[in-house]
């Protein structure tokens, strides 16, 4: 055998390896995606939907929780977005390029590897102990954001890092304060980017229960959270409490809500997806 | 228009400036011959150095053209052909000055029988003539013109060859205007080479409008005729 | 005799990147609508020299300039100069054709609305007057509502111009404007500067010697940060003084 067919057999032999990992991903994400729609699906109706949550079974329902879901991930966004946003564009454009800068840069990538329970016992320290929000919705929104800033911190510097210099380089050269440079050019190229990586890191903080858990948000609310100062519970927790129940048939409502949960995360990477695009085509330089 | 062109409009229009001086360089050498019109002969002599003025001028005109728009195709031939044409004229302008400075120690005209022997008088009105259309056929880029100016040197040369001849008969006559003969011939010696100076110029109209090579390209011909075939083969 | 009164001048200047000396000792006197050159081989510092002008480098971390940039007879590295009324009176147009993602008319009139002008009448006729300034008016004006990206790049050049012009600068810098340009195009632009230069004093560097032959009056040829001559171009490119500049503009450097 020459060396030549040894290389490509070599070749073969590592692309078959390839698709087999990448298979073994996408074939477990299939049959646990198929699973749960065989229990869940027939469970989904108009009445699961809207019930309030009960002891029975086939009574109970998660409008409180998917309520609870929206309204937190309305309000940690309206947190997350200006903070993670401004921060991101003093760092990239406003901040001096020093060891100062650097040892930020290296914190904030660490923050967004901190596990999230740290991140509630941050918030139930802080927000619902010092600052007395309780186990409210604000309390949670409050903790979300901060889960997710770091991330939205570094999409909006990778986001407009992308702004190529001379759009910059244009702007300046008419008389523009950085300023405006940075408002009537480089946020418009960079917005895509940036919602982009804000609704995943959204998206992201849907599926968390763990820092909820702990700031006190509950397993059982009879009523729809109707004021950020309310107790709330979300589409996770809920899960996560009809999981621990002995009875099959609250498995199975567990279930459907993992397929609301999941139909909801997919919503918000597709409307990623679909942003990314359009600004692609909208933005070449 | 463009810029280049502007150039390029400037410089022809210099060089049709300083042809129309050498032209009148001509044409006042001329009458100041026949009328032996010293003043007139002065005057020739002195727009020389306006005419020498122009060819610097040119020079270095062409010289910038050459540095600042390396220009190329029918550009770079016309900057050449300027070149060599300003050369030509003054070179004209130069032979008109001669011209005038025999004029200046003749103290009388010719005689016309001699004019008339010589064929002087035809032979500078045709070569001022070829003048004139030579310019003519520069300023209209005019190809065919040039050519027809080209074919018209023949009739100076021919003139100027038999010259020597009728010359010589004339001195055995008459062999005390020695002096006065040996001056018209060299001014019929000047008009010839005139003569050649404006195909020239013609040579290089047409090489600066059809991009062709034509001088010395007759007498190749006539060599070269048999083994056309061969060579085209 | 008299003094002359120039447009743009340098004197003694030095420009330095952190512990790199750019720029070394520069006097240089550019006149009044007049096209200067400024050339020499890659990392001369002719193009630190033309972003010193509008004060483009101050961005750069580390970027220090000493001795004095006098336009119109006044400091602009002076105290008391605003960088942005500076920009005003002195253009730029860049090396790639940088259009921003907008429309046509929004690139235009980009320098007048961040100077707060929102009189859509004066913003239309600056548009208008800006675009045929760059013989741009009769491609674009049905389509000035159209996104700015979609013209070829020699338009976009064009415009680039356009939009400096709209602000009525009485200087404009030019950086390569036509290396990322095909020569139909490149010729285009030279014409413009020709048209431009009746106006405007222009400063533009090129890498490109015919160039900078066929567009400006005078020449100044940078080699390692410093100006080794200065000249009408006439005479650089006919009889340079210096044996490096020979080398250089015959193209038998190093």
């Amino acid at each position: 055998m020459t060396n030549s067919e040894l290389n490509r057999l070599k070749d073969k032999a590592f692309q078959g390896f390839g698709i087999f990992c990448t298979l073994i991903g996408l074939v477990v994400l299939a049959i646990f995606l198929l699973n749960i729609l065989i229990d869940g699906l027939g469970r989904i109706d108009w009445n699961f939907l809207n019930n309030l949550p009960s002891r029975r079974a086939e009574r109970a329902g998660i409008y409180t929780a998917w309520i609870g879901t929206l309204w937190v991930l309305v309000l940690s966004s309206l947190i997350a977005f200006p903070l993670g946003i401004s921060a991101g564009i003093y760092l990239e454009e406003y901040g001096k390029k020093n060891r100062l800068a650097s040892f930020l840069e290296v914190n904030i990538s660490n923050l967004a590897g901190v596990p999230s329970i740290i991140y509630g016992l941050l918030g139930l320290e802080i927000f619902a102990r010092m600052m007395a929000l309780g186990g409210s919705l604000l309390a949670g929104s409050l903790t979300l954001a901060l889960l997710v800033l770091p991330i939205i911190i570094v999409t909006t510097r990778e986001s407009i890092k992308a702004v190529p210099r001379s759009i910059r380089d244009a702007s300046y050269a008419l008389g523009a304060s950085k300023w405006q440079t940075t408002w009537y050019q480089v946020l418009p190229a960079s917005f895509g980017g940036i919602l982009t990586g804000v609704i995943l890191a959204l998206s992201r903080a849907v599926g968390e229960a763990a820092p909820l858990i702990v700031i006190g948000a509950l397993a059982y609310v009879p009523f729809a959270p109707s004021s950020p100062m309310d107790e709330f519970t979300v589409l996770p927790i809920q899960i996560f409490n009809w999981i621990s129940r002995p009875q099959a048939a609250f498995a199975t409502n567990a279930a459907a809500a993992i397929i609301i949960l999941l139909f909801i995360t997919f919503m918000l990477n597709g409307i990623a997806v679909y942003l990314r695009n359009k600004w692609q085509k909208k933005v070449k330089w | 228009m463009n810029h280049i062109d502007l150039e390029l409009e400037r410089l022809k229009s210099k060089l049709m400036d300083m042809w129309d001086l050498v032209e009148y360089q001509l044409q006042s050498g001329h009458e100041a011959m026949l009328k032996a019109d010293h003043e007139l002969a002065a005057k020739v002599v002195k727009l020389g150095r306006k005419v020498n003025n122009y060819d610097v001028k040119i020079d270095s005109m062409c010289e910038n053209l050459l540095a600042l728009y390396t220009p190329v195709a029918v550009d770079l031939r016309l900057i050449l052909a300027t070149l060599k044409i300003n050369a030509n004229l003054e070179r004209i302008g130069d032979t008109a000055e001669g011209i005038s400075m025999f004029v200046q120690q003749q103290e009388r005209p010719f005689l016309p029988e001699l004019l008339e022997k010589t064929n002087t008088y035809a032979m500078f009105t045709e070569a001022i003539a070829m003048f004139a259309d030579c310019r003519k056929a520069y300023k209209a880029s005019n190809t065919e013109l040039a050519r027809t100016v080209i074919k018209r040197d023949k009739m100076l040369n021919k003139i100027y060859r038999k010259s020597d001849d009728v010359v010589a008969a004339y001195l055995q006559i008459y062999p005390e205007s020695i002096k006065e003969c040996l001056a018209l011939l060299s001014i019929i010696k000047k008009v010839e080479r005139v003569g050649d100076q404006i195909t020239n110029i013609a040579e290089e109209i047409i090489f600066y409008r059809d991009a062709k090579v034509v001088k010395h390209k007759s007498k190749k011909k006539k060599k070269a005729n048999g083994n056309d075939n061969s060579e085209n083969a | 005799m008299s003094k002359k009164n120039y447009k743009l001048e340098a004197k003694s200047l030095n420009a330095y990147y952190g512990n790199f000396h750019a720029l070394k000792d520069i006097n240089i006197a550019m006149e009044e609508k007049a096209v200067t050159a400024f050339i020499g081989p890659s990392g001369c510092g002719k193009s630190t020299f033309l972003r010193t002008l509008n004060r483009m480098n101050d961005y750069i971390d580390g970027f220090r300039v000493e001795g004095e940039i006098l336009l119109d007879n006044r400091d602009i590295y002076g105290k008391d100069v605003r960088v942005d009324e500076l920009r005003k009176e002195v253009g730029m147009v860049f090396q790639k054709p940088n259009p921003f993602p907008k429309t046509i008319f929004e690139n235009v009139v980009y320098g007048l609305r961040i100077q707060g002008i929102k009189d859509k009448r004066v913003l239309a006729e600056t548009a208008e007057t800006s675009l045929r300034q760059t013989a741009l008016w009769d491609e674009v004006k049905d389509k000035l509502d159209k996104s700015a990206l979609a013209l070829s790049g020699g338009q976009q050049q064009r415009l680039c111009i356009a939009r400096a012009l709209a602000i009525s600068p009485s200087v404009i810098l030019m950086d390569e404007p036509t290396s990322a340009l095909d020569p139909i195009s490149t010729a285009k632009i030279e014409e413009l500067i020709y048209e431009l230069k009746k106006d405007y004093t222009i400063v533009i560097v090129t890498h490109n010697m015919q160039q900078a032959g066929r567009v400006s009056d005078q020449t100044a040829f940078f080699y390692m940060g410093e100006l080794v001559e200065f000249s009408k171009t006439k005479i650089m490119f006919t009889s340079p003084k210096h044996e490096r500049t020979q080398n250089y503009i015959t193209g038998r450097f190093g």
